[in-house]
């Protein structure tokens, strides 16, 4: 939408001016001292990224690979047995092991193969590429959140998606760059989106969409007093005001921070309560992504990254819903169920309206799940091997790369760690993952700290 | 090796081609970008692939080679040296690392990274910073490596003495001047009188001055007005209010419990033990010890109890007796897990729990050490009891536990038997026994509950083959088995209840009254006391300045940030200690130096070379956190309920006018205005607020129904309507508000934002002047303190 104040059209930034992004990465190069290295061409040659956005669909909790995309035929034969290879340390004791009960079929021209838990994921498989190889370094939720999230076992460092805004800035400034969906506060939360170091504007703004009215989603987003002219008029004073504030005291980070905070708030008011409104689709949308809140993130998530912003995170929900220590098969049907038909959807809508080709879709967890069994009908933790998928923005659909052993335990062949996938998030948005840095406390920090490599056989 | 690897390497390494110069060099001598390449990227290595069999706690030491300290390193093992400086091909450990002929380590081969950087390392010379010992987590906690640790050792700290000093005013001062000069920067001049007493009313009751108060301050030029000021400030029970939040937030306060035990009791009790404990200047040592273990002081007697919330409020979680035992204790043993961390990192400023299930990676914590604790807290039961003795508290008990028992019990029966009339019968007279009892005077007693501990030890145990029962047993206190690898049912060796190994002078000393929670805080105020000191001192400087001297507050192991100034934090600790652990004597201290008046102008020199400010050259601007800048707005529109302590009310409630500390903290649900605001976790120990700055935050400015009261309650203070001229109720509202005069500007501006309504058109005159206050209420200027 396009609102009247001048502050306030919205604006849309070339995908990355050269000079800004150099103006960003010249203080971690320069105090290296190899700025020179960075010769224009180098410079460029990084930023033919397919994505321009995310979505990251986060199954926190931890999904079980084994009931998904990664069959394993040879539980059935040691059912119940510890051999060789099952026996791998994780959060908690664990038995012997205990095959899925899922059935397996190949999908989609590609013949990817998935669960018989994903029917509707199966009908865009062409367009998913499922990382098989996944692992990731600690058992543990809380460690386990933060690599995932912000590259490192604590939580002193930004979040991929402070990175991404950091790097490739915004696309609306009348919406925070980075949306976090959450209808409850994942574990670790809100540090896993933390902008930590970074300037403050590029943290995850929190947005609990359990109550689809925008006044709940955003706390305090109507005035009730005034209308906008009112409002801009005081908000024209305020900023004049701080501005003269901030002058007197030769300038302030924070001060000039919460100046830009206030105006963004400002236009969040109403693109905000646009973005949020659910209720301008159509039933036929509507109907296609299903019900639930879940559901309602994907669509949320498709409407705010039209209106450009740059990161969206959606968590399944709040705390460690995928945590399935017990009763894992039942609880399996319940979850998959509340996914499966709006994730469809949500690739099918952002193909047919042609965002998918720029925008990267990643699915997972903090880790998987073990094929052993934890009390006889739970599974544990699982930072060994798991799977995640990626599609959109640069990613070739119809594919898996990498293996886990036989058990489906640990990742063996074409292994992806999380700086892997990290460092392949960034290259897809056109970032070289070594070279985005910040220097800070006296070193440079880097998303994926001196690891990652970018899995280019996944590329388009 | 991909190139981009190749250059990303590049990048870390150190690439100033003077190697060959550096061979010879000792400690001390490398090139600050080697020493840091050394830590950064080399020693890493050596602790996650060689210090297990390499190092002096390695048993036994294979090849007689240890990695751990520098000289060590050098000497080699017993097949020789195992570097040659400057020569990669020639020396032993890179053949090893490449599994050429020598395969180490033998299992597991590094990355070609890894490898890599250690080729890059002997062939820069093996630049070697490492002086002393070995690392930390390497020796022993009794070593005397382990309490040479900066934050352990006894307080070392000379005076420095500048020349030509005319800014100094105490010895604070001399030691940030040094450090100031030294960096070729020098201090900001004073700040003016109102921002100083702007400043101090903030940091010492966490409210702003009234006019009145600047008036006076700015009138009195005579000797010795900023510290009448100061005693006036720390005189005030506000005083109390704003540093108890302050506490709280280390004690992970909340009003209401989710958990297992159904807690009747008042928690605002404790939160209104430690605004009065406070306020009285009890010194931080008795502070201390009464929280941990006011029922066992002598001279405390039964209206200390609340003090005890610090553990009794402690987090607690549901456990399902029917699970498999190995269950029902893993929630305990995370329960106490969470008690061992709040302890460490509150007190200690040691992430104590680090050590459950092995010794810590990185700090001289034992996983005994982890125990030894453990079992103090483990025998230290939280429970509601009355604000009174054990006269009254006895009977009570007793009827609990009986109302306890049956409940279980019957609990069981039904499960058990057939509802055959005669068993429902049976389950009758129980029911009705259970209510005699509850109805029973010393049950249903009025006094005040307090949460609080008590003298019983925790134990799970089965209760037959299928159910498991969570026992007390009072005056019995236990020591813990240690936890292999932290599983509860892996049994390890005893371990008495005793301190820290690495901060007890001499022989362990086991505890041997009750739990041994009096003599965990006596030893943590003796042995332990320079570690206890610099913590605490630390904190409190924080809180004046925004940033510590150790800006990881709770974390002042290896893996924390060491001091700034080192020796400023060692004498102001030595002599808090003197002066009978007064935190009062602190905050004179602090906020009578010369330090501590400057401006907090900003300077483009310091901007250049000490952005963060570390050195001090200025005073850190600072941002109320919510409760001071929720409550500094009720004060200026007069509607501050100044009352101190009871109950918790409602701060959705946007009548509720009382100070924000007293709004209800809730573990589960925290409160929307205090967690768009930066508050922290209540469920866990919270070593520092990080401030953010989000567009939600401004919208609680800009749209909440609490800034309308308030700018309209501003707008009747200062008398809109009153027949006074324009620019003079503008004048009123800076003098409310700021406590100055508004410049030509700002009153201009004013001017042209109220004026053009119709001077008859008296609710449109109202609204504008409520538009006009609200966004002085919102602006910077009433967030942030000079």
């Amino acid at each position: 939408m396009i609102l009247d104040a001048p502050q306030a059209t919205t604006h849309r930034l070339d995908p990355l001016s050269r000079r800004a992004m150099i103006g960003r990465l010249g203080g971690g190069l320069g105090a290296t001292g190899v700025a020179s290295a960075l010769s224009a061409d180098q410079s460029l040659s990084h930023y033919g990224g397919k994505a321009r956005r995310v979505i990251q669909l986060f199954m926190n909790g931890g999904p079980y690979q084994g009931d998904l995309f990664d069959p394993k035929p040879a539980l059935k034969k040691f059912e119940g047995q510890r051999p060789p290879g099952a026996t791998l340390r994780t959060e908690r004791i664990t038995a012997g092991l205990l095959p899925s009960i899922r059935k397996f079929a190949p999908r989609g021209n590609s013949g990817v193969v998935v669960s018989d838990l994903l029917p509707e994921i199966s009908r865009v498989i062409d367009d998913i590429c499922v990382l098989k190889g996944c692992h990731s370094d600690n058992p543990n939720h809380n460690p386990a959140m933060f690599l995932m999230n912000c590259g490192a076992l604590t939580s002193a460092v930004p979040s991929v998606g402070s990175w991404v805004s950091y790097g490739l800035g915004s696309e609306n400034r009348n919406l925070p760059s980075y949306v976090v969906l959450a209808t409850g506060y994942p574990v670790e939360a809100p540090l896993t989106w933390t902008s930590a170091f970074l300037p403050n504007h590029h943290q995850g703004t929190h947005i609990n969409h359990s109550n689809l009215a925008p006044e709940k989603i955003i706390p305090f987003l109507r005035n009730a007093r005034y209308d906008r002219n009112v409002q801009r008029r005081q908000l024209d004073l305020l900023g004049q005001l701080n501005r003269k504030h901030l002058e007197n005291r030769g300038g302030g980070d924070r001060l000039a921070s919460r100046i830009q905070s206030m105006e963004t708030a400002f236009r969040m008011q109403f693109e905000a309560t646009d973005a949020f409104n659910l209720e301008q689709e159509s039933k036929q949308t509507r109907d296609a992504y299903g019900t639930g809140k879940f559901a309602n993130g994907c669509l949320l998530a498709r409407r705010v990254c039209e209106r450009g912003v740059r990161y969206v995170q959606l968590y399944y929900d709040g705390g460690q819903p995928w945590d399935t220590h017990n009763n894992h098969n039942q609880r399996m049907v319940t979850l998959t169920r509340n996914v499966d038909r709006p994730i469809a959807s949500l690739i099918a809508d952002l193909k047919q309206r042609g965002l998918l080709e720029d925008t990267l879709v990643v699915w997972g967890g903090e880790f998987g799940r073990t094929p052993v069994s934890e009390n006889g009908n739970g599974r544990d933790h699982n930072h060994h091997g798991f799977s995640m998928w990626m599609a959109g923005g640069g990613v070739r659909g119809g594919m898996t790369y990498g293996e886990t052993d036989d058990f489906g335990f640990k990742a063996v062949t074409d292994k992806v760690h999380v700086h892997d996938v990290h460092a392949t998030m960034l290259h897809l948005l056109g970032i070289d993952h070594t070279q985005l840095t910040y220097r800070y406390a006296g070193r440079d920090f880097r998303l994926t700290d001196v690891y990652g490599r970018v899995v280019s056989e996944i590329l388009v | 090796m991909t190139p981009r690897l190749l250059i990303a390497l590049l990048l870390l390494l150190p690439a100033d081609g003077r190697a060959a110069d550096d061979r010879a060099t000792t400690p001390g001598q490398i090139p600050a970008k080697q020493a840091e390449f050394f830590e950064r990227e080399v020693r890493p290595l050596f602790v996650k692939h060689c210090f297990e069999c390499h190092s002096a706690k390695s048993k036994p030491l294979q090849g007689g080679l240890r990695l751990d300290t520098r000289d060590d390193t050098r000497k080699g093992g017993e097949s020789g040296p195992v570097i040659v400086p400057g020569k990669p091909g020639e020396s032993l450990l890179i053949d090893a690392v490449r599994h050429d002929g020598i395969k180490m380590p033998p299992n597991r081969k590094l990355t070609p990274r890894e490898i890599l950087i250690l080729e890059r390392w002997v062939s820069l010379g093996a630049p070697d910073p490492r002086t002393g010992g070995p690392s930390l987590s390497a020796v022993a906690p009794d070593s005397p490596q382990a309490r040479a640790w900066w934050a352990f050792r006894p307080f070392q700290a000379s005076v420095p003495r500048p020349t030509d000093d005319t800014w100094s005013r105490n010895r604070i001062d001399r030691f940030v001047l040094n450090l100031l000069r030294k960096k070729r920067l020098a201090p900001s001049p004073v700040a003016d009188r109102r921002t100083l007493i702007r400043r101090l009313s903030f940091d010492l009751v966490g409210l702003g001055p009234t006019p009145e108060e600047v008036d006076a301050f700015v009138a009195d030029t005579a000797p010795g007005a900023y510290g009448r000021l100061v005693e006036q400030l720390l005189a005030s029970p506000a005083y109390g209010e704003h540093w108890g939040r302050f506490w709280l937030d280390k004690a992970r306060y909340a009003d209401a419990l989710p958990g297992f035990e159904g807690s009747t009791a008042n928690p605002w009790r404790y939160r209104d033990w430690v605004i009065r404990t406070l306020n009285e200047d009890a010194g931080y040592d008795d502070f201390v010890s009464r929280q941990l273990a006011t029922d066992l002081i002598k001279d405390t007697g039964p209206d200390d109890l609340a003090a005890l919330g610090f553990f009794g409020l402690s987090p607690s979680y549901w456990k399902e007796l029917k699970l498999d035992i190995s269950l029902v204790r893993e929630t305990v043993a995370k329960e106490l897990e969470e008690r061992v961390d709040v302890f460490g990192r509150t007190f200690l400023g040691l992430t104590l729990s680090c050590s459950r299930c092995h010794d810590h990676k990185f700090d001289p914590i034992s996983n005994r050490d982890y125990y030894a604790i453990g079992g103090v807290l483990m025998s230290s039961r939280p429970v509601d009891r009355p604000l009174a003795g054990d006269d009254v508290w006895l009977p009570i008990r007793e009827a609990r536990e009986q109302v306890r028992n049956l409940t279980v019990s019957l609990a069981k029966m039904k499960e058990q038997l057939p509802k055959t009339p005669a068993n429902k019968k049976r389950f009758k007279q129980i029911e009705a026994k259970i209510a005699a009892i509850r109805k029973s005077t010393e049950f249903a007693s009025n006094t005040v509950m307090v949460r609080a501990v008590e003298e019983a030890s925790i134990h799970v145990v089965p209760d037959g083959p299928a159910r498991n029962r969570i026992e007390f047993r009072h005056g019995k206190p236990r020591d813990l088995h240690i936890h292999i690898r932290g599983n509860p049912m892996r049994k390890g060796p005893l371990v008495p209840r005793r301190f820290l190994e690495v901060l007890t002078a001499g022989k362990l000393k086991p505890f041997q009254q009750g739990s041994g929670r009096l003599e965990l805080a006596r030893a943590m105020f003796t042995d332990g006391h320079p570690l206890v000191a610099r913590v605490i001192v630390n904190r409190i400087w924080e809180q004046h300045f925004g940033q510590g001297l150790v800006r990881t507050p709770s974390n002042f192991g290896t893996q924390g940030q060491k001091p700034s100034h080192p020796g400023l934090l060692d004498d102001l600790a030595a002599r808090f200690v003197t002066h009978h652990w007064s935190l009062k004597w602190l905050h004179r201290e602090i906020t009578a130096s010369a330090t501590y008046r400057q401006s907090s102008r900003n300077r483009p020199d310091g901007q250049a070379s000490d952005p963060d400010n570390r050195l001090l050259w200025r005073f850190t601007p600072r941002r109320l956190a919510i409760e001071p800048w929720r409550d500094a707005m009720l004060q200026v529109t007069g509607s501050l309920d100044q009352r101190i302590g009871g109950a918790a009310g409602n701060l959705g409630d946007d009548n509720y006018s009382r100070r924000t500390l007293y709004g209800k903290i809730d573990r589960k649900t925290l409160s929307v205005i205090l967690k768009m605001h930066d508050f922290p976790d209540p469920g866990a120990h919270s070593a520092r607020r990080k401030p953010t700055t989000t567009p939600v935050q401004q919208l609680f400015a800009m749209n909440s129904p609490f800034l309308f009261k308030q700018a309209d309650r501003l707008a009747t203070v200062i008398g809109i309507g009153n027949g006074k001229p324009l620019p003079s109720h503008i004048h009123d509202a800076y003098r409310i508000l700021f406590q100055r005069q508004p410049t030509d500007d700002e009153l201009a501006l004013g001017e042209r934002f109220l004026s053009g309504t119709p001077a008859a058109d008296k609710t449109q005159r109202a609204a504008r002047w409520s538009q006009y206050l609200h966004a002085l209420l919102a602006s910077n200027e009433f967030l942030f303190v000079d």
